[in-house]
């Protein structure tokens, strides 16, 4: 089943001399429970890709339909509640807020959500333990390693039940040892849960465990691999 | 909404050194303001007792064209209806007629002009104290009032007559008589005003009748009131009980001088809050900018997760609110003490202020003023100055890209 269907997608930034297409032209789509990675050399439209997939940047042109919904036709406030309820980020690191603590950070989406305390807690405790910080809740992202606060933003994106995760460039940061880990474990969740996973990454050890592998270059598609 | 205060709380203390700054810059501004407004305030206060007292009451009834025109034919019929719809005032708390009008003072070969005042010995007193300036003789009694006269110092030495002695006075009465008649002194009056004591002239409102054949009229009749935010209210009922040939005054309009000089003094305090708020409220921006700057992208993540601007709008702005609101309630609170303690201790002024102030005809003393506005009117402008500056922050996210705050 098709979760994102990508038609025409393209970004120019428009500066006072030149134009700069960063994505041009990409046709692509998402299956459920893919564990996809979007690789290319700085500059190759990596990051604006997946803002534009995850309504954040909007396109030049080009359609980013989910669920059936092209998402670009939103209004901006149509658009971040849809957010909200169907895209999950993981972006590079400090992307916690500082005053939360990784259960309030966990929390905090499905508080916007309108969900119940109880049904908070319980998935707030699933998805800490399932990450492996069940012994780490109560404390801050200043408390926490760099790898262990990935593993916190990977778990917000969960809390929302989202229809896929777009994470940016998540292993930038981290060490080997976190790096692996925390692959492992979003390669667990992938599996055992059937959520659709799509990342940019410069990181080989991504791509390794990637299943599909999107090569950018110059906003163009070059290469899509599937293992 | 509690999540949210949690998340504006907790920023709140996120960089504690900058928050205690600029809650401390909030609070020394509002403990200077309300200091400032009430020592302003007292002070006037003080300033308009002394004059109202002395002079021209709280509320002045008069004839129709006395205000314009203050000679003995524009007086009016002072009787006892009148007296009672004033008595039955519940604002009105002490009432005097007086006759105010002129003579030639004549003492053995020496004659100067004086201003004779016949006032109610016993109310007048209640009102203006005139006996607590008496240097020689004594004030009036029961027994002196019908033809004693109490007379200036000043006028008394230029005159050479003393306390017993007989003064002569020649005018001009009620519609024309002539008015002429001798008094013994029973006593001088030494005021801190030389004007004064050069020369007022007092005798018993019957004596001033009589001297210029005025049986039952009065030029004035001053109103001291309880509460003096309510003299327009007085004045409203006054004006609908009293005969409509009579005219009620504020002491605003018997002493515009005064008025004004108040407003004026006013309006220089409130300039000089002004800066002290501007130069705070510029410091308030700038941690508001350095905020917003600092925490770009963290607002972008926030965003791109799912919380509308508007819910982060009201998370910075309950920030803002929260550190102004810890400012003003400390500045207040710290400052009720000691305005209240100064305010029943008022501070007894000594050297050339106080010889300043005695010249003036003033208490020297600095009183203070504990009139709500004094505390509410900073917080309301540190509200105010507050609303200005989080409109910044405001729009500050309305214009944020989602895209380049997470690039910030």
């Amino acid at each position: 089943m098709k979760v994102i269907e990508i038609k025409d997608l393209v970004k120019i930034y428009n500066s006072s001399e030149v134009q700069v297409k960063a994505v041009n032209g990409i046709n692509l789509d998402f299956e459920e429970g893919e564990f996809a990675a979007v690789v290319g050399p700085s500059g190759s439209g990596k990051t604006t890709f997946l803002n534009m997939v995850g309504g954040l940047d909007r396109p030049t042109s080009g359609e980013v339909i989910v669920g059936g919904t092209n998402i670009w036709e939103l209004k901006s406030r149509k658009l971040i509640d849809f957010r909200l309820r169907n895209i999950g980020f993981v972006f590079q690191a400090y992307n916690l807020i500082p005053v939360l603590t990784a259960r309030e950070n966990v929390e905090f989406i499905m508080h916007l959500q309108g969900r119940d305390k109880h049904e908070r807690n319980q998935r707030v405790n699933e998805l800490l333990t399932a990450v492996g910080l069940g012994e780490r809740m109560e404390s801050r992202p200043s408390k926490l390693s760099g790898g262990q606060q990935q593993r916190v933003a990977v778990a917000r994106a969960l809390a929302s039940k989202p229809k896929f995760i777009l994470a940016d460039e998540p292993t930038a940061n981290l060490d080997s040892k976190s790096t692996e880990n925390l692959l492992d474990m979003m390669e667990k969740l992938n599996k055992e849960e059937n959520i659709t996973f799509i990342f940019s990454t410069h990181d080989a050890r991504v791509v390794k465990k990637a299943r599909r592998v999107i090569t950018l270059d110059d906003g163009k598609v070059t290469s899509d691999e599937k293992k | 909404m509690k999540t949210y205060f949690k998340l504006a709380w907790r920023n709140l203390w996120r960089n504690k050194r900058r928050s205690l700054i600029t809650i401390a810059s909030i609070f020394f501004g509002v403990f200077f303001a309300i200091f400032l407004s009430s020592i302003q305030k007292g002070s006037f206060e003080n300033i308009l007792e002394n004059m109202v007292k002395f002079y021209s009451g709280y509320i002045q009834i008069q004839g129709e064209k006395y205000k314009d025109n203050k000679s003995l034919n524009q007086s009016f019929e002072d009787n006892d209806l009148l007296r009672g719809k004033v008595a039955s005032e519940t604002n009105v708390t002490h009432f005097a007629s007086r006759i105010e009008s002129f003579a030639l003072s004549a003492f053995k070969d020496q004659t100067y002009a004086a201003v004779v005042l016949g006032i109610e010995p016993a109310q007048e007193n209640q009102i203006s104290e005139i006996s607590k300036w008496i240097s020689q003789g004594t004030y009036f009694t029961k027994s002196n009032e019908v033809n004693g006269v109490l007379i200036g110092s000043q006028l008394a030495e230029n005159l050479g007559i003393g306390v017993n002695d007989t003064l002569v006075l020649i005018g001009q009465g009620y519609h024309g008589q002539t008015a002429a008649g001798k008094f013994p002194v029973l006593g001088l009056l030494k005021f801190p005003l030389p004007d004064l004591n050069k020369q007022m002239i007092y005798m018993s409102l019957e004596s001033a009748r009589n001297f210029y054949s005025m049986p039952d009229r009065s030029t004035s009749m001053v109103l001291m009131v309880d509460n003096v935010d309510k003299i327009d209210k007085t004045i409203d009922h006054l004006e609908q009980a009293i005969d409509k040939n009579l005219k009620v005054y504020s002491w605003k309009e018997i002493q515009p001088e005064l008025e004004n000089f108040i407003q004026g003094k006013l309006a220089g305090g409130k300039i000089m809050k002004g800066i002290l708020f501007m130069v705070i409220g510029f410091g308030i921006w700038g941690t508001i900018i350095m905020l917003m700057a600092e925490r770009k992208r963290e607002l972008g993540i926030i965003i791109a997760l799912g919380v509308r601007k508007i819910r982060v709008m009201r998370i910075i702005v309950l920030e803002s609110f929260l550190i102004g609101f810890i400012g003003v309630v400390i500045g207040s609170i710290t400052s009720l003490p000691l305005v209240s303690y100064l305010y029943l201790h008022p501070v007894h002024v000594s050297g050339s202020i106080k010889e300043t102030y005695e010249s003036m005809g003033f208490e020297p003393v600095l009183k203070f003023s504990i009139h709500p506005d004094n505390f509410i009117s900073p917080a309301i402008t540190v509200f105010i100055l507050f609303t200005a500056i989080t409109l910044y922050a405001v729009w500050y996210i309305a214009r944020l890209k989602t895209a380049s705050a997470l690039r910030a």
